[in-house]
């Protein structure tokens, strides 16, 4: 098909698609006008039931816990699938690689090294603050996980590449990944060895705006933290060792030398 | 079972395997070499034998688990509910069963580090099982994905630059039906307040007019015929099945695709049932869609020479027939697409499995190339050759007595362009897969000469396992497909009805169960259809192979009248990742002018 067919047989299909479209759009439910039945319930007995103030981590690790389940263990899977598509032409490398010949080394301004540097530590530490503070204030798990490991890419920043690839191993990040994930799903196990539906809640809930509020949760949230903080910084290595392959302009860039 | 009551069997299957996926990735490169292949293969047993169980014990009323003891209250579900029965059940432990005989062929095959292959196939497998199980839109969205993204991976696992580009088309066009899934929750959550599939029923019942239910539906049916590779949706399969590694097209073929229909079979009869409009659409539109998926898919894989790519085509040409059962909307039609799904999974699988035992023991998979080498793997060729004649609808196995229900509802219906439709599928993919054997096992069929040795892509598998190991799996696969025809066929009425009438009020706890509504089962009256579609596909097949040998004038109006009409349709399958995402909009369209 010629780029022209394809757009003209888009546009046909787009011109049946829009008045049905339209159709529909004018017979929602005025904005903010419908009865959201689920919300109302779970915003009614939320604090009652599970003792927290973050109704959105009491759907995504109680109510609804087993979609989160699911979830995680996506993330686990577009992860591993990253890493097996870009590790596979180029290997895994254990020890710590040296410069790629040919490439410059640039000298990093001090300025930069102190700013990542600072900015790393409290990165990451305000990564598991939020992390921490899933039961009671917006945030949790996911969010802290992302946090951290945007942290420790900062360390690439203030160390160099042969500073990250020390810190960074990918057995422990694999490690970190796959236990995190997997101690959500025990967490279900352990309702069940209980006597109790999967992921019923079998700890103590604690006092409702409780740092340490919300019981079995808690725990899922910790499991959430690790496999996605594991996760990004897989993804994180596996990209930046991508740019270690030596490309083609790098001879030429040698010989200019 | 004493030592676990099937009550709180529903999460196990699900939940075990995802667990032990985590635990390979995290503990991958201290374990010994074989550790993995074993370890997957038992949890795949496990997880068929369990949802075995439920299936036997969820034949009388639905198994209902709701997940963290989150019962509904005044019919609002809090949580998310798996609720098992006899279909899905049945479906799960088929699918558990074709992962541990794929895990088993491809012994040893992925020995790269970290285990990362069986942590995506245990990742895929549980995916596939909670889509069965479960009872709640959002929560089916999310196994669709699970499954969505570990296949992605596992198709460019080759990483040859055909395999990308062809994970690459298969990307693009499956998110952008999952997309269009998540477009359809979005409105029928907006329009009904509700996740659950009986709350929505409730919920749609309630609306029956209602524009937004209509177009949540057309939104999610599309998503799922993506993943069920109808036309027009159907343009990503043939890439992404030719490309990737054997062990993974068996189980894209033989379940990935037909569990997308099941899904629309769960929520047109679940979700849709009250909604006029939609059962219009699902007997009209669907009808004509499956209808055309097997026509289409018959004629593109007669034309192919690759032999993974022909195989790919045959299974988007029997999805259509899955999809035409499904769009009779009657209990022949939908019992029999149950049964005709394993049937087709376990030979399709078999299929594949001899495609890759070519491909590891020849060394290619060119139809013209490899003609007459099969001739040392000759017992992979009586496999071929057999399923061959099985996909053209030979009349025994599972295959047959799924068509055989099929064939009676649109024999009630007076179907006369669908059955027509249904026939050249069957006649055609089965013609095509016995010219292969013919060709490749047997070495009939012209010399061409230059056409054998033009350049085709190095494709190799790796040849580090004997060949018994490979037909074991492959056998019995095939074995299965014959056995017990008659007793599937008792099962699936059954599952069937249930499916059919599904007690939403008791679900949701809204009053006591009723008992099942399920008629009087009866053998159907053999019927001529599979002995024509069997004669016509050794015709055809004999036509292909052996054309050169008629008389002049005869073979060039042979060759005249197939000539062009064919060539337009192969040249739509141009592997443009555009043009199928323009395909997407029209298959959108049809749905507004049904």
């Amino acid at each position: 098909m010629s780029p022209r067919v394809r757009v003209l047989l888009f546009a046909l299909a787009v011109l049946c698609l829009a008045p049905a479209f339209a159709h529909v759009a004018l017979h929602l439910p005025r904005f903010g006008a419908h009865p959201l039945p689920y919300g109302d319930a779970i915003n009614a007995a939320g604090t009652r039931e599970r003792h927290v103030t973050n109704m959105v981590s009491a759907v995504n690790f109680d109510y609804r816990g087993f979609d989160t389940l699911g979830e995680e263990f996506m993330l686990l899977g577009a992860v591993t699938g990253t890493a097996t598509l870009l590790r596979g032409t180029r290997g895994e490398r254990k020890e710590v690689p040296q410069q790629v010949p040919g490439r410059p080394v640039r000298a990093r301004s001090d300025a930069v090294v102190l700013v990542a540097r600072l900015m790393g530590t409290t990165t990451v530490l305000f990564g598991v603050y939020v992390a921490l503070h899933a039961m009671t204030t917006p945030g949790g798990g996911f969010q802290g996980g992302v946090i951290v490991s945007s942290g420790l890419l900062l360390v690439f920043l203030a160390e160099g590449y042969r500073g990250w690839r020390r810190a960074m191993r990918s057995e422990i990040l694999d490690a970190c990944e796959g236990s995190g994930a997997t101690l959500y799903a025990l967490c279900g196990f352990a309702s069940m060895l209980a006597g109790l539906p999967f992921l019923q809640n079998i700890l103590p809930l604690g006092k409702v705006k409780d740092l340490f509020a919300g019981g079995l949760m808690l725990v899922e949230n910790a499991g959430v933290a690790f496999a996605v903080a594991g996760g990004f910084a897989v993804l994180f290595l596996e990209f930046l060792e991508e740019t270690r392959v030596e490309a083609d302009g790098d001879d030429e860039e040698e010989k200019e030398a | 079972m004493t030592v676990l009551p099937v009550g709180v069997m529903p999460p196990l299957p699900v939940a075990g395997p995802l667990a032990v996926a985590g635990l390979l990735l995290a503990t991958g490169t201290r374990l010994p070499r074989r550790m993995p292949d074993v370890v997957a293969i038992l949890v795949a047993l496990a997880a068929c034998v369990l949802c075995a169980l439920m299936a036997m014990g969820s034949a009388h009323a639905p198994l209902v688990y709701w997940f963290g003891g989150w019962e509904p209250r005044h019919g609002l579900a809090i949580g998310i509910g798996f609720v098992v029965s006899p279909a899905g059940a049945w479906l799960g432990a088929f699918i558990a069963l074709l992962f541990a005989a794929t895990l088993l062929f491809a012994w040893g095959y992925f020995d790269a580090v970290h285990a990362h292959f069986h942590v995506l196939m245990l990742l895929f497998m549980a995916g596939m099982i909670g889509f069965c199980l479960t009872h709640d839109l959002f929560n089916l969205f999310v196994w669709f994905e699970l499954m969505s993204v570990s296949a992605f991976a596992l198709t460019g696992y080759a990483l040859r630059t055909d395999a990308l580009e062809g994970a690459l088309n298969f990307t693009v066009v499956n998110t952008i039906g999952s997309y269009l899934i998540l477009g359809g929750i979005g409105l029928i959550y907006l329009e009904v307040g509700a996740l659950d599939f009986s709350a929505l029923g409730r919920g749609v019942a309630a609306h029956p007019g209602d524009p937004a239910v209509a177009a949540a539906f057309a939104l999610l049916a599309s998503g799922l015929l993506t993943k069920g590779a109808q036309v027009p949706f159907h343009f990503w399969l043939s890439d992404a099945h030719a490309v990737a590694p054997s062990p993974v097209s068996v189980i894209f073929s033989g379940a990935m695709v037909s569990i997308g229909l099941y899904g629309v079979a769960v929520l047109d009869w679940t979700v849709f049932a009250g909604s006029a409009v939609v059962q219009h659409l699902v007997h009209t539109l669907l009808l004509g869609m499956g209808a055309a998926s097997a026509a289409v898919g018959g004629v593109m894989a007669l034309m192919q020479r690759h032999v993974k790519r022909l195989l790919a085509f045959s299974t988007i040409s029997h999805a259509g027939i899955l999809l035409v059962g499904l769009a009779l909307s009657d209990g022949n039609g939908l019992s029999g697409m149950l049964v005709y799904l394993l049937g087709h999974g376990l030979v399709k699988g078999a299929l594949f499995m001899v495609a890759g035992i070519m491909l590891a023991s020849l060394g290619g998979i060119d139809e013209l190339g490899l003609r007459g080498q099969g001739r040392r793997i000759w017992p992979a060729g009586l496999v071929m050759g057999f399923g061959g004649l099985l996909l053209a609808g030979m009349p025994v196995g599972l295959m047959d007595t799924g068509l055989e229900r099929i064939e009676l509802a649109m024999r009630d219906q007076h179907q006369i362009v669908v059955r027509v439709a249904v026939l050249t599928g069957m006649v055609c993919t089965g013609a095509a897969v016995l010219r292969v054997a013919g060709r490749v096992f047997v070495g009939w069929g012209p010399v061409s000469g230059e056409e054998e040795c033009s350049p085709t892509d190095e494709e190799r598998e790796k040849a580090d396992r004997p060949l018994w190991l490979m037909m074991l799996p492959t056998v019995v696969l095939v074995a299965l497909s014959l056995c017990g025809s008659h007793d599937a066929d008792r099962i699936a009425w059954r599952a069937a009805a249930l499916l059919m009438h599904p007690d939403g009020e008791a679900i949701l706890g809204l009053a006591t169960a009723r008992p099942a509504v399920v008629a009087p089962w009866a053998a159907v009256p053999g019927s001529w259809l599979p002995w024509v579609a069997t004669g016509l596909a050794v015709a055809l097949s004999g036509l292909e192979l052996f054309w050169h040998r008629l008389p002049r004038s005869l073979a060039r109006g042979y060759d005249r009248a197939s000539g062009p009409a064919l060539g337009a349709l192969g040249a739509l399958h141009s592997g443009l990742v555009g043009d199928y995402v323009a395909w997407i909009a029209v298959g959108l369209a049809l749905f507004v002018l049904a």
